[in-house]
């Protein structure tokens, strides 16, 4: 390739300034990817050497295993009830949060709090409101006349609960639609009013497809983290009543140091990884139907 | 020409940096060690050697160690006993991980059932040499109590304390209701009589106010006493059979009986958090309980308590006389860079001198302490020591892998009946029994391969 010096140059300044997160992703990262990899071949209790079993993690072991059946569903029912809800949730946060009333940049930091503090400490406040005998969350219901659920000590319910717990962190989602929902030109909303256009109707027709690329980027983000839940569910229910919270990510996390097969744990890793990528890949791909950037022309 | 320099030198200042911020190695452990509050900070006279100490208690626990750790650091001024200490299920999972990463601590606290997996690593001392070198002499415990810490004949870890179970009752709740306390020697009818007679709505708003008995809920080691009073046992002498054993008539009455407390008698309060220890109930401790049986660990507590006038008795027979072990112990990390100072550290740790401060958390191992007029002459003591008489070997001791096959199905098993009083006990059981059986059974597969 003919680069000039000066390209050559600049090119290595380039490297240079990478380089620490080059390396760092490389060691940090990569490297010890490509090792759980190697290790999901394997059998090991972390003490002793590991022991190559080839292929018996993904094809013996995996299919067989009830709690890993039961761990999946787990994920993916929380992740298809928690992933529509965040995005609209936050949306409606954002919307909220845009008016302009005093006192509304308080709330803005307040909505975002929970995101940025500690897990743990907000699951125990959890845990104690949803105590069935004394928490705030039953003793509400019965002023309605209502006998609240045994929450996270129900099967039935312990899910459920879990999901409520998580609306704490529409933060995020919130923070990000606000940027999307600033970059939506004002012009547009006046044009709008000037043709006869009905708020509601402002929103469908301008607000949201222009919000599409914020949802797009909002989705993708959500599904990533939503199906690696843990903290939350190790810390309340600890996958109980009855495997009904076993998330996937903490049955990892059992079966490294509760039972101690890194191996299996590994294997499982790597079956979450693809898992991921391929609904990351699938949801890019859709972007061709309903995302739609401004400036592009639109499909007839 | 000169921006591209200027910025090509930045560059490489920056990487500059942060290499040498990699390089930097930390004065304490990679693994972040929580050293409790009584630590002393490194000395920096040379020679000082500096030990590590882990162990899972917490809170208030943390004061016999502190105490005695104060006590050997003075009788020793050579050496510096650091303690960390991690409470809870987290315990074994950062001892585990420090061992991998060779900066295990030099002394370690062990509870009983780890003893095989973690002895089976290598990851402790055999501790013979070490007592030979210091003239210690193992028989200054009480018979039975080196057991749990001796794997193949060889002995890996000293005796810290141990518990057996009881049944603590509150006479004041009893006095209330005009039942008579419980003596020793009563069986699974006088409990169910008892704690029936006990369970009362006092205030008549449809709800039980006061509860027979505060059971342990979906806690797996104690259901072992329940199995054995029932004359079974969860798994075969051979260490190789769940089914057969988990399955048996004998272990079926024990979960039908003990689920019947909680569901069909309703004289045992639902559990409070089956993620917590034991069920996370509080029942007793705010009288709301006239009965538990647990460990001797809150023992001192309750006795501290305004709620309770306590009083303990041994645990109900059924078919057997039956009981079990739950024992604590020292064991030197075989990565350790001081064995003659970890050693010395050890026996002074688990030596009849610091028993004399164990014995207001737990049982003391050592004769000595154990046969005090101040220890025996406790009443409390003597029927915890009594139930020594009347062990069944814990399930643990048969075999390796119970913590990794038959555990979790015996918890998920214990969940079910617990939560669903129309569960078909025996087939929740049966069903246990394949789920441990098949993972045994995956596992020596696998270990055969």
């Amino acid at each position: 390739m003919h680069m000039t010096r000066a390209r050559r140059r600049e090119a290595l300044a380039f490297y240079l300034c990478i380089s620490p997160w080059l390396i760092g992703f490389i060691f940090l990262t990569v490297g010890p990817m490509l090792y759980s990899l190697y290790i999901s071949f394997t059998r090991w209790d972390l003490l002793t050497d590991p022991v190559w079993v080839g292929l018996r993690n993904y094809t013996v072991k995996m299919p067989n295993d009830e709690r890993f059946w039961q761990s999946l569903k787990v994920t993916v029912l929380f992740t298809l009830a928690y992933v529509p809800l965040e995005l609209i949730g936050g949306l409606a946060l954002a919307l909220l949060v845009q008016s302009r009333i005093r006192g509304i940049r308080l709330f803005r930091t307040i909505f975002y709090l929970p995101t940025v503090l500690a897990g743990v400490a907000f699951v125990v406040v959890w845990l104690w409101m949803l105590d069935p005998r004394g928490g705030l969350v039953n003793l509400i219901l019965a002023r309605f006349g209502v006998v609240g659920p045994r929450w996270l000590l129900d099967p039935d319910w312990a899910l459920s609960a879990l999901i409520m717990m998580s609306f704490w962190g529409w933060g995020r989602a919130m923070v990000i639609y606000l940027a999307g929902l600033q970059a939506i030109p004002g012009e547009l909303y006046e044009a709008a009013a000037i043709d006869g256009a009905s708020g509601w109707t402002r929103f469908w027709r301008v607000t949201i497809p222009l919000l599409t690329p914020t949802i797009f980027f909002n989705l993708i983000l959500s599904i990533i983290s939503t199906f690696q839940s843990f903290t939350n569910a190790f810390v309340a229910t600890n996958g109980g009543p009855l495997d009904s919270t076993l998330f996937y990510v903490l049955y990892l996390y059992k079966q490294a140091f509760e039972f101690r097969a890194m191996g299996y744990a590994s294997a499982l890793a790597w079956v979450l990884f693809v898992i991921i990528l391929a609904l990351t890949l699938v949801v890019l791909r859709s972007q061709r139907f309903w995302v739609f950037y401004a400036g592009e022309r639109s499909d007839g | 020409m000169k921006h591209n320099t200027v910025r090509l030198l930045l560059a490489a200042s920056l990487v500059l940096l942060v290499a040498l911020s990699a390089c930097y190695a930390p004065a304490t452990p990679a693994t972040a060690p929580e050293p409790a509050a009584g630590e002393e900070p490194a000395a920096e006279e040379p020679g000082t050697v500096i030990l590590r100490a882990g162990t899972g208690d917490s809170g208030e626990g943390l004061n016999p160690h502190q105490s005695i750790i104060a006590d050997f650091e003075d009788q020793n001024p050579g050496i510096l006993v650091q303690l960390e200490a991690i409470a809870g299920r987290d315990y074994y999972t950062r001892i585990l991980t420090q061992i991998a990463a060779d900066r295990a601590p030099d002394v370690m606290n062990i509870g009983d059932d780890a003893v095989p997996s973690f002895v089976s690593t290598g990851a402790f001392l055999p501790l013979d040499e070490c007592l030979a070198s210091l003239d210690f002499d193992p028989s200054v415990y009480l018979p039975g109590l080196l057991d749990p810490g001796t794997v193949d004949g060889q002995l890996y870890f000293l005796p810290k304390d141990y518990s057996t179970l009881a049944v603590y009752y509150n006479k004041a709740i009893f006095d209330a209701a005009g039942v008579p306390y419980p003596e020793d020697g009563w069986t699974w009818d006088d409990l169910l009589t008892t704690a029936q007679a006990l369970t009362q709505d006092t205030d008549g708003d449809g709800q039980t106010d006061i509860y027979g008995i505060q059971l342990p809920a979906n806690w797996t080691t104690g259901f072992e006493y329940w199995v054995a009073a029932a004359g079974g046992s969860l798994i075969s002498e051979d260490g190789a059979s769940y089914v057969g054993y988990m399955d048996s008539p004998e272990a079926i009455r024990a979960a039908q009986f003990y689920a019947d407390l909680y569901n069909e008698y309703a004289v045992a309060p639902p559990p409070a958090d089956l993620s917590a220890f034991g069920g996370g109930n509080s029942d007793f401790d705010t009288g709301k309980a006239a009965m538990r049986i647990f460990g001797r660990w809150p023992q001192a507590g309750m006795l501290e308590n305004p709620n309770i006038d306590l009083g303990v008795v041994g645990t109900p027979s059924d078919a057997v006389e039956a009981n079990i072990l739950f024992w604590g112990g020292f064991g030197i990390a075989s990565t350790t860079e001081h064995p003659a100072e970890a050693c010395k550290f050890l026996s002074y740790y688990a030596g009849p001198e610091a028993a004399k401060t164990w014995k207001d958390w737990a049982l003391p191992a050592a004769i000595e302490v154990a046969e005090s007029p101040e220890v025996a002459g406790d009443p409390f003591n003597a029927v915890w020591i009594d139930e020594l008489g009347k062990l069944k070997p814990r399930a643990y001791t048969f075999t390796p892998f119970w913590n990794e096959t038959a555990d979790p199905a015996l918890r998920k098993a214990l969940e079910t009946i617990l939560i669903d009083p129309t569960a078909d006990v025996a087939a929740v059981m049966q069903q246990a029994a394949q789920e441990a059986q098949s993972a045994l059974d995956e596992l020596l597969a696998e270990q055969g391969g």
